[in-house]
């Protein structure tokens, strides 16, 4: 195969002409490779040879959804194409203009896209069983809508667990004014996860053998390591882990589903076929960063040179220098680096649970490499991750105590007043579990964890992001105080695999209610000692950063830490019904989803999701 | 701003992606400029018809084709449409079988036959509401054939994050050839689950259907010495509530098993182990086995196979 993976053409045009060119000739090129390339002889194409279409211009595009054999990582496995590879197509929409794209589905199943971050009508929104009914094997579905936003965003199916199965692709949206961002050249990098397991197979594997994917765990042959990189002695590693133990939890369970099977690909490849990003010194090159991972946190850095960030799920943010961030799945984040030199740079994800990685290469030209750094340890929860936080925590217990106390606080307003917007309380104690047999509650306290970098992160000396850095560079429209509020408990038995919110699966809850036009807050608790990405559709989520109502960022996807109390608001301003979800496959796969229905009156009867 | 290397490069990148319809995509090179860039992006919807009363900042809200505000507002307040489908199927139904030990049991003593022993279990169902069976057992084939085996029957319930309650019914047989071949049904009542330090315990109560009652309970605890092999001691008790002549039990605790498995787990699922057994009669059931002649104590070595499916 050919190999040093060619760069998206992109590289070489600016933002403007990029799109006419390159949109239709992707088209093109995958009528080109319309025959069946394995029908034709021994060498099946690579994942990861995708194009780029304009999805605005004169009448739309077509997408061409089929099940092939692609070469992941030099091993041929059976994958969901979009165009003729995965990721599908980097498709591009210009603000203010109409998007038309028709989705051709050739699977033998019904499949969905969904526009993730994307504000649009409910029935455009792409969730089948909320939005529609889903595309039939054999349909044809047309999307179209107004864009009425820009920035770095993706897509991908809804249906069951064809994400895992190469369902994706980024989506960019240019602004209708100039963008403030400068850049000489710019570059999608999708992240995801791969494996040659049917993800039915994996989903059984978590439901039926707790730990089944975890080879990272504690062993008698690993006291060793973990005295010397800890610096505790035996005993305390002993008593460590029998702590652990007499709470029934494994500190290592940091990933459900681990290297043990996936394949990391960057833009669809491998660490070894290197994808390539092409910069020569001195140029300001925008990286494009987007996690489409079914599981996988990565963890981004390039070792030499700085990254700024300026932008964090589509949003313009106060562009912010680092070194290393963390990328929950389904957040999307836009760095900027300037190549210094003409030497080659690693980009390099590292996953959460040190199971694996990927890279690919910054470099003048084809051909080059930087050396890849080594996994680092991997990461064990802490006792801060159950809410036992050390003396040195500020303390600043509040009078909300018996918030969780409030049974169906969804449609009960707690204060008809605005709500403050600065200085939330720091912390809150979990009232009396009432989650029932779904929810292994272990943190008694949950508190703000905007400061943590995250397990694994902070301890080498570098600069890594946290979300209390983020800032959005202008106040969004539609900011006010809320004036509702409730309370959400991520909840889960990491025992037996169930998830879910309050104790409770998708088709045990009924709908969650908005009223159109209210402003709403929601305190995410996870009660889990996982982390969470927690995405809604159709609207903002206004995220409680630690900043003032003008500077505190907008996300579509948030990542709720083990035992944080996490705060977003929400104006309620797109009528319809919405998913509400963890995005981790997985786990929404296995309930922890919940149907948003944003209604005219909160009066009236609750709405059953699963009718 | 770029150099004419870099597009060259591009160019030539394209044209790998793209050489069998270079031809074609050279008509779609034209340099025309974008679409007109509306500022006020919802101008499919501008003559929206506002019923309700939206807040004073909201823009026109964005609304399906073909739909006014009141209809949306109706249809959120609905189920959803009979045809669509689940979104997410959080309650399908899962099946695991689970052979926690399929051995081949050596005594210590010359006058023992060798067997063959099992114990295994596994369910299909969802999350919290189960049907779940056990069985376990032995069969000696050289010589006569003889043998026991136990097997529950069980409905189970996750009544706590840790505990499975279950009960049902219990099936028991002996036999020595076809000849002599006895059996019994017994109600049951489990509970099982892990206990603070991930001890994984399965204990049952049984009222047989002459009236009898006794209670077994079995601990068992993985020692993990690497990823892949694991250490595994395990204790089974047996009480009986009153002397059982006709099963050679007296009352109190019956017999005692101690056990250590040391397996490796090529995959999860597939684990070739060793181990030892002692086993033991215990207080009246031990003195009517003396009393009978009977050896009261064993060493077994254990070689087997951990499956699962």
């Amino acid at each position: 195969m050919t190999d040093n993976s060619r760069l998206t053409p992109r590289a070489a045009m600016t933002r403007r002409d990029f799109l006419i060119k390159t949109g239709s000739l992707t088209l093109v090129g995958y009528l080109a490779l319309g025959r069946p390339a394995w029908a034709n002889g021994p060498g099946l194409p690579s994942a990861g040879e995708f194009g780029e279409l304009v999805a605005t211009d004169t009448g739309g595009i077509d997408l061409y959804l089929e099940e092939r054999d692609l070469l992941v990582g030099g091993q041929p496995g059976r994958a969901i194409t979009i165009n003729g590879s995965f990721p599908g197509p980097t498709i591009h929409m210009r603000e203010g203009a109409e998007a038309v794209i028709r989705v051709h589905n050739r699977l033998a199943e019904s499949t969905s896209i969904h526009w993730h971050g994307v504000l649009l009508p409910f029935d455009m929104d792409g969730v089948p069983g909320i939005s529609f009914a889903g595309i039939p094997a054999g349909d044809t579905f047309t999307y179209r809508f107004p864009v009425r936003q820009n920035g770095t965003y993706w897509y991908h199916s809804h249906s069951a667990f064809q994400e895992q199965r190469g369902h994706y692709g980024q989506l960019i949206i240019e602004p209708a004014k100039p963008d403030h961002i400068d850049y000489d050249v710019e570059y999608s990098v999708v992240l995801s996860d791969w494996t040659f397991t049917a993800p039915h197979t994996v989903f059984r594997k978590l439901k039926t053998i707790e730990g089944y994917f975890n080879f990272q765990r504690p062993t008698l042959a690993n006291i060793d390591n973990q005295m010397q990189a800890t610096g505790m002695t035996l005993e305390e590693v002993i008593a460590k882990r029998l702590a652990w133990q007499r709470m029934r939890m494994d500190p290592t369970d940091i990933a459900d589903v681990t290297g043990a099977t996936y394949s990391f690909l960057m833009n669809g490849k491998t660490t070894e076929e290197n994808p390539t990003f092409i910069a020569k010194p001195g140029q300001r090159v925008r990286l494009r960063i987007v996690n489409a991972s079914a599981q996988t946190y990565y963890d981004v850095r390039i070792p030499g040179l700085p990254m700024t960030v300026v932008q964090a799920d589509g949003q313009n943010i106060k562009p912010v220098e680092t070194d290393e961030f963390r990328i929950a799945v389904a957040e999307t984040y836009d760095v900027i680096v300037t190549m210094p030199d003409d030497q080659a740079y690693t980009l390099f994800a590292e996953a959460m649970d040190r199971s694996g990685a990927t890279r690919g290469t910054l470099a003048p030209q084809l051909g080059m490499s930087a050396a890849i750094p080594e996994l680092r340890r991997r990461p064990m929860l802490t006792m801060a991750d159950m809410g036992m936080m050390g003396g040195g925590m500020k303390s600043m217990e509040g009078g909300n105590q018996n918030k969780h106390a409030s049974k169906d606080s969804q449609t009960s307003p707690r204060s008809g007043n605005e709500l403050p917007t600065e200085n939330l309380v720091e912390r809150i104690k979990h009232g009396p579990d009432e989650h029932g047999s779904a929810s292994i509650t272990m943190a008694q306290t949950a508190y703000r964890r905007l400061d943590y970098p995250g397990a694994g992160l902070g301890d080498d000396d570098w600069r890594v992001l946290t979300y209390s850095q983020l800032r959005a560079l202008e106040r969004p429209a539609l900011r006010r105080p809320p004036t509702r509020e409730f309370d959400l408990h991520l909840t889960g038995n990491m025992h037996k695999f169930i998830w879910g919110f309050d104790g409770k699966k998708w088709s045990e809850s009924d709908m969650i209610r908005f009223q159109h036009g209210e402003r709403l807050r929601i305190n995410m608790i996870n009660d889990t000692m996982m982390s969470h990405p927690i995405h809604l559709h159709g609207m903002w989520m206004d995220l409680y950063a630690g900043g003032d109502l003008d500077t505190n960022p907008r996300k579509h996807t948030v990542n709720v830490q083990p035992a944080e109390l996490l705060t977003v608001d929400i104006t309620a301003d797109a009528p319809g019904q919405w998913a509400f979800h963890c995005h981790l496959l997985y786990h929404m796969e296995a309930g922890m989803f919940r149907t948003v229905a944003v209604v005219r009156s909160l009066d009236g009867g609750s709405i059953d999701a699963d009718a | 701003m770029l150099t004419p290397n870099l597009r060259l490069l591009a160019m030539i990148a394209m044209t790998v992606v793209l050489v069998p319809s270079a031809a074609h995509a050279q008509n779609k090179h034209d340099m025309s400029d974008m679409p007109s860039t509306a500022n006020r992006p919802d101008h499919q919807h501008s003559a929206q018809q506002h019923e309700g009363t939206p807040p004073p900042d909201l823009e026109i809200p964005p609304l399906p084709a073909g739909m006014t505000l009141e209809e949306v507002f109706d249809y959120s307040n609905s189920e959803p449409p009979s045809d669509f489908p689940d979104p997410v199927p959080d309650d399908q139904l899962f099946a695991f079988a689970l052979f926690d030990q399929l051995e081949y049991r050596v005594p210590d003593d010359d006058d023992a036959r060798d067997r063959l022993g099992w114990e295994a279990e596994g369910w299909i169902g969802g999350d919290i509401n189960k049907f779940w069976w056990k069985s376990e057992g032995e069969a000696i084939f050289e010589g006569t054939d003889e043998g026991e085996s136990e097997n529950d029957f069980l409905y189970s319930r996750l009544i706590t994050p840790f505990w499975n309650v279950q009960t049902g019914v219990q099936y028991a047989n002996e036999w020595i050839t076809n000849d002599d071949y006895n059996d019994r049904w017994s109600y049951v009542l489990g509970l099982q689950g892990m206990a603070p330090y991930q001890f994984e315990l399965d204990n049952s109560l049984y009222v047989s259907e002459d009236g009898d009652v006794t209670f077994e309970t079995e601990g068992e605890y993985d020692v993990r010495i690497t990823q892949r092999l694991v250490l595994q001691p395990r204790v089974g008790l047996t009480f009986s509530a009153q002397t059982i002549s006709e099963r050679n039990l007296g009352s109190g605790l019956t017999e005692a098993d101690f056990d250590l498995r040391l397996r490796y787990e090529i995959k999860r699922e597939l684990a070739p182990y060793v181990g030892l057994r002692y086993h033991s009669l215990v207080g009246e059931t031990e003195n009517i086995a003396e009393a009978a002649g009977e050896r009261t104590e064993q060493w077994l070595f254990l070689a087997g196979l951990r499956l699962a499916f």
